[in-house]
């Protein structure tokens, strides 16, 4: 108890991490709906491998004095952007060839992890400095989030979410039926490339955030909990988010009464969630199967 | 052209990437009638229900819808079509209907709700409003696409295979309301089918691909004309 009041204090050493754990548990369960509806779940494991490798190029080409604007001296903002061109080239690629229909979307995506899995690698041990620090880097720093990474945090996901919320209903048309949403007008490339984008700057933001590992547990784990147990797609989108919120804050507060590491914690505790779920949901079946027998 | 004409195509081929599939298409369709796209398979039939759609651009030719303006389309697609991982209610697939109307940051307005309940009433699936679309039995689902249809207050109806895959009841009774649409609302309807067993013989107006060329004629003339089989 003593450590709960500790952390929901203002003052509170480790507050900016536990807002942004909080941030990525209510955002990323609103994309990972739409890995998870449009059967991109395996996007959705490549991707932050992809975001990875992007991070160690822009590291590398910064310890070797290549800078992508001159004067920019900050690594972090490098990796960032590093990491954002990365996943959008990939994302956007894989979608052309998806609507064009080349071949098989496993292959695509399969080939695409297991290139950007070997990249990541050969950029960091191609990196002459630092080594340990872009590891750390690579596996999320969600113990050291500063001010100023928080707050742009903030603003991007604060509109990535404004975003997702107020078009809701095209990005679901268009995912859902492409006939339909164009015989009643709507731009179904502009909704797609939208979409695509949120996904990708969700993914590069929250791998040098927290890691490709909680990334890809709070986009996908969180949906599918909420799948089993909802009824109706308003519903389905409000649950996702709360299991993601509720899951981050207790993850951050085992983790930090238990001395784990936080991000690992925040995943299995969804993984626990959803177990419960499941079991859940067998129990109230087969109680209804034994009554209706009765 | 006339302006009674609800749809004309004048001189188009169809296809896809500019390889045609159909050429020389040219007929009307007159406002307020029911007319059905026959043809076996891969003669090109769904690809003219999509030129007609606009979800494919003719390879050349035109399109010419009523006077001009583009008319509001209530498209019924195949079922089958639709992926069934979506959580939805059979409420929400028929306010889809209404997306076209709504803005965005904005919710479902009054009348639009009313219009969601009054096409479930239409269909006979009020009560079935919040049960999960994909608990639906064939039959129902294909009514409620019909709902979603009329959600959108088309000026035509458009369905592609609405009877294929469902039993025989279910069949009897998708064109019974089919008609009943037609009749009340005098909507105009093009319907794509391979079950002409399950046609009514008051039809006006079918469209029969046969030998890479489309014929138009009354019901009668177009069954003895193929089939040899009299209405």
């Amino acid at each position: 108890m003593e450590q709960l009041i500790e952390i929901l204090s203002p003052h509170f050493l480790l507050k900016n991490t536990l807002y942004a754990s909080l941030l990525v548990g209510l955002v990323c369960p609103q994309v990972g709906i739409f890995f998870m509806l449009r059967r991109m779940v395996l996007l959705g494991i490549a991707l932050p491998q992809v975001s990875n490798a992007g991070i160690a190029f822009a590291f590398l080409l910064h310890s070797i004095g290549w800078h992508f604007l001159p004067h920019m001296e900050s690594e972090k903002t490098m990796a960032l952007a590093g990491s954002i061109v990365f996943t959008l080239i990939t994302i956007f690629t894989l979608s052309v060839l998806e609507r064009k229909g080349k071949g098989f979307t496993e292959n695509r995506i399969g080939f695409t992890y297991a290139l950007a899995g070997a990249a990541s690698i050969l950029f960091v041990s191609w990196n002459p400095f630092g080594q340990s620090e872009v590891l750390s880097l690579l596996k999320g720093e969600i113990l050291s989030v500063p001010d100023a990474y928080l707050w742009s945090m903030v603003a991007i996901y604060g509109v990535i979410f404004v975003v997702l919320i107020g078009f809701h209903r095209n990005f679901i048309l268009v995912s859902y039926d492409v006939d339909m949403a164009t015989t009643i007008g709507k731009r179904v490339i502009l909704w797609d490339v939208l979409l695509y984008l949120i996904i990708g700057v969700v993914i590069s933001f929250g791998v040098m955030t927290v890691g490709a590992l909680v990334i890809f547990g709070f986009l996908l784990i969180p949906a599918i909990a909420a799948r089993m147990v909802t009824r109706g797609i308003f519903l389905f989108c409000i649950v996702s988010s709360v299991i993601g919120v509720v899951a981050a804050f207790l993850g951050f507060y085992v983790s930090y009464r238990f001395d784990l590491p936080t991000g690992p914690t925040d995943v299995a505790l969804l993984c626990i969630i959803l177990s419960l779920l499941f079991l859940g949901k067998i129990l109230i079946k087969t109680k209804k199967n034994s009554i209706i027998g009765n | 052209m006339h302006t009674e004409n609800c749809i004309t195509l004048q001189d188009v081929t169809i296809g896809y990437h500019g390889n045609p599939v159909l050429r020389d298409v040219n007929f009307s369709i007159r406002k307020g009638a029911f007319t059905v796209l026959v043809g076996p398979n891969g003669s090109g039939k769904t690809t003219l229900f999509k030129t007609i759609l606009r979800l494919i651009p003719p390879v050349c030719g035109s399109v010419i819808y009523g006077t001009g303006a583009h008319p509001r389309l209530g498209y019924v697609p195949q079922r089958m079509f639709l992926d069934e991982i979506y959580p939805f209610t059979a409420g929400e697939v028929v306010s889809m209907g209404t997306f076209g109307q709504i803005k965005p940051f904005c919710s479902i307005s009054k009348t639009s709700r009313l219009l969601v309940e009054q096409c479930l009433k239409d269909v006979g699936l009020l009560e079935q409003k919040r049960q999960l679309f994909s608990q639906l039995s064939g039959g129902q689902k294909q009514r409620i696409l019909i709902a979603r249809a009329l959600a959108t207050e088309p000026d035509i109806l458009l369905l592609d295979e609405p009877i294929t895959g469902v039993d025989i009841f279910a069949q009897k009774i998708i064109m019974e309301l089919i008609s009943q649409l037609h009749k009340k609302h005098n909507l105009t309807v093009l319907m794509v089918t391979h079950e002409i067993h399950s046609l009514p013989h008051w039809i006006n107006e079918l469209l029969w691909i046969h030998d890479n060329k489309l014929n138009l004629g009354n019901m009668a003339e177009m069954l003895s004309m193929f089939t040899g089989l009299k209405t």
